[in-house]
């Protein structure tokens, strides 16, 4: 009797592993799968999460919005930040409201097409959605491309120039234009 | 008699039907013997000693007049600044301070942090404070600034709701949290913003996110424990609404069971708002609260056909159950974001002959209600201010009457609706005078372009659609605002102060016939109940929109204060000249500036360098 029942309780558990294992296993694969889609091979590592004046590495990365070629992305842009709500937050007019002007030269979490990728993408901590979690990466770089449009973004770091990351995110006198 | 005597009395018989007009019209001045407008009176249970302001509105019936009389409208000229407190933050300062016996309790905007200040040393002097820590990503949920509209103390607490949706008790005494309960979700996009209400023995609590498609209710809490004793919603089957049979509206469009789903499309009332940010008061007679409901969601029209309740109206409850006594909607099918979320004032008034108990109501969209508060009858509707949305109001059927012209359709800009969304009036509450029989209530004079833009609900995200331009109703320079006061026996307008800001401040009445209230460019001003003379005006460092309160200090003098810290609805006029910047100062008036100072020998003296403390000698 207890031999089947002992028996019976491993063969759950057996079930259960395998089980947890293979959620485990795909998940990560998502996980890494996005990751590597939103960003190409070692860049990841190398932007900085956040902004840290003086303390981040200098990034020899360029990292320009890949749709950057793309005559109608911001126009796609413009329809998604609508559609996404975006304008309830940030105004029709991208002026700001309940959330900051997209259109001036100030940005507290950066103002590269990266870091807006990477705001709109993770979320932020003052209440702004992580649409990684609903959105494809091509809509998102579409919305870049709509902000950058609007005129108060940062060119992406030059080629082999050192990011300072201390510039970003205090209005800073050399905004760059598109 | 002699010629003298005779010819004295000649002349008072020939000049009396000229001095007649003269001395009504100087007892218009002085109020000595003038008598009240609407006959209205109030009770004012619920209020703290007549030195203190121990909740928002002062008393339950939510008056806003205090019985002091140190400071007249003859002395008030001499008003000057006594201190001031700065707390640090960001955002629109909104809340009254409480005082009560010698302690001044107040919590700031987020991220919510509370302070007793000990008024009996030389002010202001922190007794303790208390770090609530709200989340921040509420901040990205608050559509109107990230503000608290008020707190309550009973019972040796101080009680307030946090930005992202707690209800915190703290103890008055030591500054120790005392519980703490969780109410709604964040990521709902749902934050609370109102003033918690105390009364009963219980909490009363709602939220905020009329814009976020949230679904809205209010809450009473025990005292003690803040447990949650009943939620009762705006939308939504009359079990979740809690109407029973014991339900009696008014009007007949508001019979009917389950009208809080079956006046929306098929389950768009899971999104439809109707939540409850405003001031609550409270019949002790009668055991009911009267609180209302915001503007349906969407804020597109067109999307949820239908009248929409319960969202834009206002509940009669029973305390204790919460179960539904009356509903009113003000306005039905909202198109405009008219939220019925006003403050009550409830008042007893002879209308048309009869005494009647009434409350009164002035609603976002420029009717201002005097409805009887034991049926939900309207007996007075007038408008304060000037709209264009509506044609006139229904008394038979209880409904206005809306002009096809202001309905918006989507991707259609309509150049002039009046009044904007938020209103000719907003939540800033007026205050009642018992010898003038008046309520005096700051106002705007806008309007506002509408283009409506259909949007679908993802959840933390505006369930909105409203693109607005705002501009004074006389063109985009105009006066924005006003101060009147209002008879709300007979639905007149006695007087107007024009503003060339919005005044979205609260106003409070003194038993000297005094009225306190500040504009949103700073000017905090007292004028007289009577004849609306400005009286004293102070500049101060911020536009205010805060509520204004007055007490008694330990030193036995009247003291006035506000918090001047501008923010909410009235960061619309920012691009105007005069628009000052944000603040976070509160000013303490006081006769000549009179107030605690430090005793001498508190006072340092200076001392030689071989005997000061940061001298190299003694190291």
């Amino acid at each position: 009797m207890s031999i089947i029942r002992v028996a019976v309780g491993a063969v759950i558990l057996v079930i259960l592993a395998v089980g947890v294992t293979a959620w485990w296993v795909t998940t990560r694969a998502q996980t890494d799968a996005r990751v590597a889609v939103a960003w190409p091979e070692g860049v990841a590592a190398a932007v900085p999460q956040g902004l840290s004046a003086g303390e981040a590495p200098p990034i020899t990365v360029s990292i320009d919005n890949p749709l950057a070629n793309d005559p109608n992305a911001a126009e796609e842009g413009k329809k998604l930040f609508s559609q996404m709500n975006c304008a309830g937050c940030h105004g029709y007019d991208a002026k700001g409201g309940m959330g900051p002007d997209l259109t001036d030269i100030e940005w507290r979490y950066g103002g590269r097409p990266i870091d807006i990728f990477k705001s709109i993408y993770e979320g932020r901590a003052q209440g702004m959605p992580a649409w990684g979690n609903a959105l494809p990466t091509a809509p998102i770089w579409q919305l870049v491309a709509y902000i950058q449009s609007l005129g108060g973004t940062f060119a992406p770091s030059a080629e082999g120039q050192p990011q300072q990351a201390v510039n970003q995110g205090l209005g800073a006198q050399a905004g760059q234009k598109q | 008699m002699n010629s003298g005597t005779s010819g004295f009395l000649l002349a008072a018989i020939l000049l009396a039907p000229l001095s007649a007009p003269a001395l009504a019209q100087s007892a218009q001045a002085t109020s000595t013997t003038q008598s009240s407008y609407s006959g209205a009176t109030a009770d004012f249970a619920g209020a703290g000693q007549a030195g203190e302001w121990t909740s928002q509105a002062r008393d339950y019936a939510n008056t806003r007049y205090s019985p002091l009389d140190q400071i007249t409208p003859t002395n008030v000229g001499r008003l000057k600044l006594a201190w001031t407190f700065s707390d640090g933050t960001q955002y629109g300062h909104e809340g009254a301070p409480l005082v009560v016996g010698d302690t001044m309790y107040l919590v700031t905007p987020f991220p919510n942090t509370a302070y007793a200040l000990d008024l009996s040393k030389p002010s202001p002097s922190i007794k303790w404070k208390f770090e609530a820590d709200p989340s921040p990503q509420s901040i990205g949920k608050a559509c109107c600034d990230a503000v608290i509209r008020g707190w309550a103390y009973a019972d040796g607490k101080l009680i307030y709701n946090m930005l992202d949706d707690h209800t915190v008790a703290v103890d008055a005494n030591t500054g120790k949290q005392v519980w703490r309960t969780e109410m709604d979700k964040v990521s709902h996009g749902v934050t609370m913003t109102q003033s918690a209400f105390v009364a009963d023995g219980k909490v009363f609590v709602g939220n905020s996110g009329g814009e976020m498609g949230v679904n809205g209710w209010l809450a009473a809490l025990d005292l003690g424990t803040g447990k949650e004793l009943w939620r009762a919603h705006a939308v939504g089957p009359d079990s979740d609404v809690r109407i029973d049979a014991t339900f009696k509206p008014f009007y007949d469009w508001m019979k009917g069971k389950d009208l809080g789903v079956k006046t929306w499309p098929p389950n768009a009332w899971n999104t439809g708002a109707g939540a409850s940010w405003g001031f609550v008061s409270y019949d002790e007679k009668t055991k009911t609260i009267f609180y209302g409901t915001s503007n349906p969601g969407p804020r597109v029209p067109v999307q949820r056909p239908g009248d929409n309740l319960w969202t834009s109206s206002m509940f009669a409850r029973d305390p204790d159950t919460g179960m539904a006594k009356w509903g009113y909607q003000f306005t039905p099918h909202d198109q405009w974001d008219y939220d019925g979320v006003n403050e009550a004032v409830l008042l007893d008034m002879p209308i048309e002959g009869k005494m009647r108990q009434t409350l009164v109501h002035f609603d976002r969209n420029t009717y201002a209600y005097t409805i009887d508060r034991n049926t939900g009858e309207v007996l007075v509707a007038g408008n304060f201010a000037y709209q264009n949305w509506s044609t006139g109001f229904d008394m038979k059927t209880g409904r206005p009457i809306v002009d096809p012209a202001r309905e918006p359709k989507p991707g259609v800009k309509i150049d002039k609706v009046c009044p904007p969304d938020i209103g000719q009036k907003d939540w800033e509450p007026p205050a009642f005078s018992p010898a003038t029989g008046l309520l005096y209530v700051g106002v705007f004079n806008i309007c506002m372009s509408l283009t409506d833009h259909e949007v679908s609900y993802i959840a933390g995200t505006p369930y909105d659609g409203m693109e607005m331009q705002r501009f004074s109703v006389d063109g985009s320079d105009g006066n924005w605002g006003g101060l009147l006061a209002w008879d709300p026996a007979h639905g007149k307008k006695i007087w107007e102060i024009p503003e060339k800001f919005m005044v979205m401040s609260g106003v409070i009445t003194t038993a000297s016939n005094l009225v306190f209230y500040g504009t949103t460019d700073g000017w905090f001003r007292a004028v007289d109940a009577w004849t609306g003379k400005v009286l004293w005006s102070q500049k101060l460092g911020s536009g205010i929109i805060g509520q204004p309160i007055t007490y008694m200090g330990p030193d036995q003098r009247q003291y006035v204060a506000v918090a001047a810290g501008v923010g909410g609805a009235a960061m619309v006029q920012q691009a105007r000249d005069g628009f000052l910047p944000r603040g976070n100062t509160l000013y303490v008036f006081s006769i000549n500036g009179d107030t605690i100072t430090a005793p001498n020998e508190d006072t340092p003296s200076a001392v030689s360098p071989s005997e000061a403390s940061s001298s190299p000698s003694q190291q």
